[in-house]
């Protein structure tokens, strides 16, 4: 990047430079000053709305966030004061307040930023009437747990396009919903779930999740839906599935997911899985053995087929959804051990 | 990928991106987003298309045609880069010459699309300095697949969109590791990393590796070995993971091949048509989720699969699989450890060397990557086009395999959707999938449909010279008349017992986007 594209400001008494066009929270976050963030998620346009990141700017008349603030030349920013800490204690309760329920599936990040700030919700009794049932199998909503940050809306409206949820009403009647009050699965709504993943309360959440997130262990891995390999983490509890998500920055899909990636794991545990070896018998039928018997049979068959007709008489298919190491070994089972370059697989493309 | 963000001018051709690849298209939404112009070339009109500056909805299998019109107008205003065409190119005479002979209005007779269309995408394609192709299946999957792809890569080089950001002819491939597949060596000419069977130095090299002298003869592809079951030459198949009676086209015939085969192995997860029917063996394997390895997506990263459960019951990894059957035919390879197998191709894969286990734990590399300290390679024909100078090609229009006539008048072409993966032997098993679309449908125009007295939702039987399927009509405006068109995801109406023998000649991969058909009430 060319030099005088850089924008250099003051932050908390020191200079710093950044990328022109950046926000002041990019700056904070580069140079590790802690400002909390509730309704930003950088895959989203800046919208500052609410004011958990508020940061004092010299000459200006009151704390500004940071979130939707560019970094201007001769700036001077101030990101921690005891003036900002207590506005940003009385946000975190006030929003506390109104997160009334939680269900655990997903991390809750307003949660976390209010243990962090050291504040809990205020003694008021605060009533959630709203309960919300949907026959989609994938999306859930709690709405006692929903700040009315918008993140979902915007990230179905800026990310996917697709326009499936709307904030209605306002004040105290203000709430989250699909598309005209219509289930996910008769709106335009793709289910792919990104709404899930950007909701910093957990207030939307995976229907399918069998257990709290804070339960489960992660394993890194890539989708093996399509080409576009994205990178995702599978959640496991006892050997068990319990959710698939992405975290952003984490590959090369920055943390989104289509509803394969995201949802069609349910076959991995389905009943239909092959558990045995199985061999076809003397009435034709496929009946289980072990493996001992089915790697004899097969030495067997394909040693007969190349005695009697050439090893060019058999040929080797991969699925392209196998991994690398596995098919490399196909071709070398194919090349080395039974000595044809027969191998191929089904798509070309 | 995320060049694509940055692009200002995407020409999307015979790719239903939001579809195929959702993720991916998120990024050309973006774009989208910032203002960059948006041209579809698609017999359906897709999400993309509808949101286009310009969509192109030609006739399915008149894609040289119309990218001849493209390079007619591009050359005829003085759109071309002069210079990138003298010293970066060859035979651009031959190509200039085979698009004079297609001027829009001609193009868009055959193409069923209008020449003033035609010469606003070219202009818009041509006068934007960032200005990048991609494409799918729908330009692959046909007769004439890899003439299409040269007349798209044509498009790049006559305006010097080539070796730069956000330009360039970018192929989107359908399956999640097409392109690691072809890496290591699964294809019949080609050794581990692009080396050829037939070259003397290669085969030296991996006979001595292995500790076998190797067969010099290449290999079967796919499709000759669909036809080798008839003809004899194959007798024996050893499958892993696919299934061939429902995946290749013309159904009818694999089947009757695989009567005819001695031997057959299936490896899998699950019991599919191929095994059901033909297998003698078959082998219980693992799914993505319970083993450790490698995928390469479609920008040719090598990324990190790694284990998060155990498989079920006694099911074993692909790889000790393998390893083990080797070592039961007397070829013992060691343990069956994913990174030894790793390292054992990138040893001797020079493009690949670079990339290591170590290397990709937390962000995978892209290949050529030949050294240990490579950063690996973003754009592949970087300031010049790889193969030293780009070549033209001069192409002409190649009918289909099949084209309607009086007895099947309709043209069926297929595809995928957003909620299913190719024979859908995992999705249809997701209840919640199957809530978005549970059965097969056919989208035919509403002309069409007023004409035959078909109503939407009704059962319909679609019929081509080798077989019949029933499936959901639906009634929209998404096709042309004399158009269908149907996903190819559906075990009990298997588009491919209706697809024929059709293939391009050069790499044999089948025509699925044309096939005659008629339909029965
Ligand atoms: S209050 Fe404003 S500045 Fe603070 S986090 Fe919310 S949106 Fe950002
Ligand atoms: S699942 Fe995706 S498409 Fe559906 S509402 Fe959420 S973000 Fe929008
Ligand atoms: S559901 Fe989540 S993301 Fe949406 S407004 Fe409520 S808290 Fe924000
Ligand atoms: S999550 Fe969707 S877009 Fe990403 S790799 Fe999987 S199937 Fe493809
Ligand atoms: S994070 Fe800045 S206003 Fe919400």
């Amino acid at each position: 990047m060319n030099s005088d594209l850089n924008v250099s400001f003051e932050l908390d008494g020191k200079t710093v430079e950044v990328q022109a066009g950046e926000t002041l929270l990019a700056a904070c976050r580069k140079t590790c000053t802690e400002v909390p963030t509730l309704c930003h998620d950088d895959r989203l346009d800046p919208y500052g709305g609410c004011r958990m990141c508020l940061v004092e700017l010299e000459g200006a008349p009151r704390p500004v966030p940071a979130c939707k603030t560019t970094a201007a030349k001769g700036m001077k920013v101030t990101s921690q004061s005891p003036m900002l800490e207590r506005v940003r204690r009385t946000m975190a309760e006030m929003l506390m307040t109104e997160h009334t329920s939680g269900n655990g599936v997903q991390v809750d990040g307003l949660e976390e930023c209010a243990k962090e700030l050291g504040v809990g919700a205020m003694p008021i009794k605060f009533e959630n009437p709203r309960t919300w049932e949907d026959r989609n199998r994938f999306l859930a909503f709690d709405p006692g747990a929903c700040i009315l940050c918008d993140r979902c809306v915007r990230y179905c409206d800026e990310v996917m396009q697709c326009t499936a949820l709307e904030h209605v009403g306002q004040g105290s009647e203000a709430f989250i919903q699909p598309t005209d009050g219509a289930s996910f699965l008769d709106t335009s709504c793709e289910l792919c779930g990104g709404c899930i993943s950007t909701c910093p309360t957990g207030a939307l959440y995976e229907k399918q999740a069998t257990a709290p997130i804070a339960e489960t262990e992660a394993t890194r891995s890539v989708c093996t839906f399509c080409g576009v390999g994205c990178v995702l983490d599978i959640h496991t509890k006892d050997g068990k599935v319990v959710k698939i998500s992405s975290e952003e920055g984490s590959g090369p899909n920055d943390g989104h997911l289509c509803n394969k990636g995201r949802f069609a794991w349910q076959f991995i545990h389905h009943k239909d899985r092959l558990t045995h070896p199985l061999v076809r018998n003397a009435q034709g039928e496929l009946e289980e053995t072990t493996w001992e018997i089915a790697y004899s049979r097969v030495v067997e068959g394909l040693s007969a087929v190349k005695k009697k007709y050439g090893a060019d008489s058999i040929g080797f298919l991969a699925s392209s959804r196998c991994t690398n190491e596995d098919v490399y070994a196909l071709q070398k089972l194919a090349r080395s051990a039974v000595g044809t370059n027969n191998v191929h697989s089904c798509a070309a493309t | 990928m995320e060049e694509i963000e940055n692009t200002d001018c995407m020409l999307v051709v015979g790719s239903n991106t939001t579809e195929a690849h959702p993720v991916l298209a998120l990024r050309m939404k973006k774009a989208m987003r910032k203002g960059a112009h948006l041209i579809v070339v698609d017999p359906r009109r897709t999400w993309l298309a509808e949101r286009a500056e310009v969509h192109l909805q030609l006739r399915p299998g008149t894609d040289i045609p119309l990218m001849n019109a493209f390079a007619y107008v591009i050359l005829e205003e003085g759109l071309a880069d002069n210079t990138y065409i003298e010293n970066l190119t060859e035979n651009f005479d031959e190509f200039a010459a085979a698009a004079k002979e297609w001027p829009p209005e001609r193009a868009a007779e055959l193409c069923e699309v209008s020449a003033d269309d035609i010469r606003k995408a070219a202009r818009l394609y041509a006068k934007t300095d960032k200005a990048g192709i991609y494409y799918t299946l729908g330009i692959t999957e046909h007769v004439c697949g890899v003439d299409n792809v040269r007349s798209l890569s044509n498009l790049a080089l006559v305006t010097g969109h080539l070796g730069r950001e956000s330009v360039g002819v970018n192929p989107l491939r359908g399956q999640n590791n097409v392109q690691g597949c072809n890496d290591v060596g699964n294809n019949p000419v080609y050794f581990p990393g692009y080396q050829e069977v037939a070259d003397p130095e290669a085969h030296a090299k991996f006979s001595k590796v292995w500790g076998k002298e190797l067969s010099k003869t290449p290999g079967l592809r796919l499709d000759q070995m669909m036809d080798g079951m008839h003809d004899g030459r194959l007798k024996a198949f050893y499958v892993m993971g696919e299934d061939p009676v429902v995946s290749e086209p013309n159904a009818k015939h694999v089947e009757s091949g695989f009567e005819q085969v001695e031997f057959v192995v299936c490896q899998d997860i699950f019991l599919n048509e191929t095994s059901r029917i033909y297998a003698d063996v078959v082998l219980p394997s693992t799914c993505f989720a319970e083993k450790d390895g490698t995928f390469t997506n479609s920008e040719r990263r090598v990324q990190r699969v790694r284990k998060a459960l155990d498989p079920p019951g006694e099911a074993r990894a692909d790889l000790q699989i393998l390893h083990e059957l080797a070592a039961a035919l007397g070829d013992d390879w060691g343990p069956a450890d994913p990174e030894t197998v790793w390292n054992e191709f990138a040893d001797y894969s020079p493009r690949f060397f670079g990339i290591r286990y170590p290397r990709i734990e937390t962000f995978g590399l892209q290949w050529p990557c030949p050294e240990l300290d490579h950063p690996g390679t973003k754009f592949l024909h970087e300031g010049a086009p790889m193969r030293g100078k780009g070549k033209f090609y001069g192409l002409d229009h190649v009918p289909a395999w099949e084209e309607p006539d009086e007895d099947y008048p309709f043209l069926l072409t297929t595809g995928r959707t957003l909620y299913h993966y190719n024979a859908a032997t995992q999705t249809a098993r997701s209840e919640g999938h199957m809530d978005k679309q549970d059965r097969c449908f056919v989208e035919i125009a509403p002309a069409d449909a007023r004409d035959l007295g078909i109503e939407d939702g009704s059962d319909l039987k679609v019929e081509s010279r080798r077989g019949v399927i029933t499936v959901q009509a639906k009634v929209t405006d998404a096709v042309h008349p004399g158009v269908l068109w149907m996903p190819m995801h559906f075990a009990e109406a298997r588009a491919n017992v209706l697809t024929g023998d059709g293939k391009d000649p050069e790499i044999g991969t089948p025509e699925y986007k044309v096939t005659a058909v008629r339909l029965l009430t």
